[in-house]
């Protein structure tokens, strides 16, 4: 799920970038440091939208750095269990399959795959059902829904499930759904 | 109706989240989520199973009308009689009775409780966060051996060094050897698709001759996998260079790091039954416990490096500007021998099941035809404190379908030896019986086939 917050980071900076655009070079710097991070709490920020509010600087004692409290509203992505998600497969094998929502890595085992469907090896590993109407394979989209989260430091891991209701291929890579 | 109030104080708290002024107490705001979320979830399991709430008694007891009539047509849902079983299978019941099949970065694949114990077996390879229960990997080799067997494969295990290829660092390349350090243009045709050079991992690597066609015949009797000693990166180049369209061996590259005990491979971490395994590789060593499932490898040494690895004091076939023979080399002989166990394994005219049969048996099978009806006696080749049935080359020979005996008597046929000046040479030459040096065992074994044995003379002592 997206969600628009504010949070707040210390941001250090060296003394040569103080001049007429600290305030753009204290920006500048926030987006490449945050922008495509990942922490536990907050799941991944996708975009930095404003800064709300800059604090004052404070100087750090034996560096000449100095280090600004900043407020910054952002887009983050965290994916939470029961939620349910569209997802790219990348990766398919007999013990089930891998899809990406953003930045989040999907695992769908077989067991919560729908028994009517079967494993397929080949030159495009696969999942089919037996009259081979619903085929899921790289690249498919598939609504799945999210029964596991794991956080780690810098990344997120989910199991999904397409077992219920309403789940699985969404269309099928190069044909019109 | 808990679940009701809580959903409407979670949507008023997502409001909260849109406007700033709240949001200083972002932090509070995941963790209150967070909590919030978990015990959603958890109560909605638990009314589920517990069958109090009234909205999901109705929302059940719908989805039973829905599914009895439409199970059959909808395919995205499981098989009808399934679905109300599965649907409150989804979160607490199945933790109690759940199996937890395997993990997944911490979380039981199917149930999604954390789980951290270190049971089972990792299958790092196929994603680096994945474990899978015994039981769970018996299931998976049983059910995948169906589908294989039904397409007519079986497994492949490949391994890479001095089998399929040679490599070197590029430190170790000789004087004699820089001509292939020169422009690709520059080279014979035989190197120009065959030899790469790997800057960013200081290597030069040497594709066997012959493994591209190798490769492609053998796809499609088997199903391959990639088991090398070597580290996961140098796996993976390797496998572009043989591989480059990513469709003989998919996900299936097994490296050092995923050996579960130090320098011996294993079929533990193959998802394939043993009975249908077959392993190509250059070292018997590291297969202690599948000696069975093994063809031996004649090695590959094209650098001389290798060459100087294994002490041997020749030039190496780089510096001789010469290859391995393309139709008659190892890899050839031994896609003749694979296409032969393939057939014998699925065999029409065989009474057993696909199931009951066990390559290993084949194997062995082939194996015995090679030196069948001979009858060999060793003469100043095995040690005579030892007895003589463990020394390797007698193994070797009974595997090879031969008898063998420490005496002679007219049955024998040929006498193996180092030293035509033994008693027991002198009687072979006498007798018009084969003189064969203890070399002749080894390339049969190698070439799967009786070789001439004019081709391994025994040497005269100097002193007759």
């Amino acid at each position: 799920m997206f969600f628009h917050i504010v949070l707040e980071r210390n941001m250090q900076l060296h003394p040569r970038h103080f001049g007429r655009d600290l305030r753009d070079k204290l920006v500048a710097k926030l987006m490449k440091d945050v922008e495509g991070t990942c922490s536990g709490r907050h799941g991944f920020i996708v975009a930095i939208t404003g800064i709300e509010n800059v604090g004052k600087g404070l100087i750090r004692d034996g560096t000449g750095f100095v280090t600004f409290p900043v407020k910054y509203q952002c887009v983050v992505f965290r994916p939470f269990k029961g939620e349910i998600l569209e997802a790219v497969v990348t990766m398919v094998n007999k013990m089930g399959f891998f899809a990406e929502a953003g930045p989040v890595q999907i695992f769908v085992s077989n067991h919560l795959i729908p028994d009517d469907m079967e494993f397929q090896s080949g030159d495009m590993p696969n999942y089919t059902t037996s009259d081979g109407s619903v085929k899921i394979q790289k690249e498919s989209e598939v609504r799945l829904k999210i029964i596991g989260t794991r956080v780690d430091a810098t990344e997120i891991f989910c199991i999904g499930t397409i077992k219920d209701d309403f789940l699985g291929v969404i269309s099928d890579p190069g044909s019109t759904s | 109706m808990d679940s009701a109030a809580e959903s409407l104080s979670l949507m008023r708290a997502m409001s909260l989240a849109d406007s700033p002024v709240h949001s200083s107490s972002s932090d509070d705001f995941a963790a209150f989520l967070d909590a919030d979320l978990d015990t959603i979830s958890d109560a909605s399991a638990d009314s589920e199973e517990v069958a109090v709430e009234e909205e999901s008694i109705l929302k059940r007891v719908k989805r039973r009308k829905l599914e009895l009539p439409d199970g059959v047509i909808n395919p995205e849902s499981s098989s009808s009689q399934g679905e109300p079983k599965e649907d409150l299978g989804e979160s607490s019941p199945k933790k109690n009775t759940c199996p937890h099949p395997g993990v997944y970065a911490g979380m039981c694949m199917r149930c999604g409780q954390k789980m951290d114990d270190e049971s089972g077996v990792a299958f790092g390879y196929i994603h680096k966060n994945l474990r899978l229960a015994n039981d769970e990997v018996v299931r998976l080799r049983d059910k995948d051996l169906k589908n294989l067997l039904r397409d007519r494969k079986l497994y492949l295990v490949l391994d890479l060094d001095h089998t399929l290829l040679n490599s070197s660092r590029l430190a170790d390349i000789t004087v004699e050897e820089g001509y292939l350090n020169g422009q690709r243009d520059a080279l014979p045709d035989n190197l120009k698709s065959s030899l790469f050079k790997l800057n960013w991992m200081q290597m030069m690597t040497k594709l066997r001759p012959f493994v591209h066609a190798f490769l492609k015949e053998a796809s499609n009797l088997f199903e391959m996998y990639i088991y090398t000693m070597g580290e996961r990166p140098y796996a993976l180049e390797m496998a572009k260079l043989l591989d480059p369209g990513d469709i003989y061996f998919n996900s299936r590259i097994i490296a050092q790091g995923d050996c579960t005990q130090r320098h011996q491979k294993g079929l533990d971490v193959v998802l394939g039954q043993e009975s249908a395994v077959v392993i190509l590789d250059d070292t018997e060593a590291v297969w202690g416990k599948h000696k069975e499932n093994l063809i031996l490898m004649e090695r590959y040494h094209f650098f001389a490096s290798s060459c100087k690895h294994f002490g041997f004091n020749c030039k190496s076939l780089s510096e001789l500007k010469s290859d391995e023979s393309e139709t008659e080399g190892a890899l050839a002989t031994v896609l003749k021998i694979l296409q032969r166990i393939h057939s014998l394994f699925f065999d029409e005219g065989r009474e057993d099941d696909l199931e009951d049969r066990d390559v290993r048996q084949v194997l062995k099978t082939v194996r015995k035809e090679v030196l069948k009806d001979c009858k060999v006696v060793f003469s100043r080749v095995l040690p005579t404190n030892f007895p003589a049935e463990h020394h390797t080359l007698w193994k070797m020979a009974e595997q090879l379908g031969a008898t063998c005996s420490i005496e002679l008597d007219p049955s024998v046929t040929h006498v193996v030896s180092t030293n035509a000046g033994t008693d027991k040479s002198r009687w072979a030459v006498q007798e018009k019986k084969h003189l064969v040096h203890p070399r002749w065992i080894e390339a049969s074994n190698y070439m799967w086939r009786k070789q001439p044995e004019e081709n391994f003379p025994v040497s005269q002592p100097k002193n007759k």
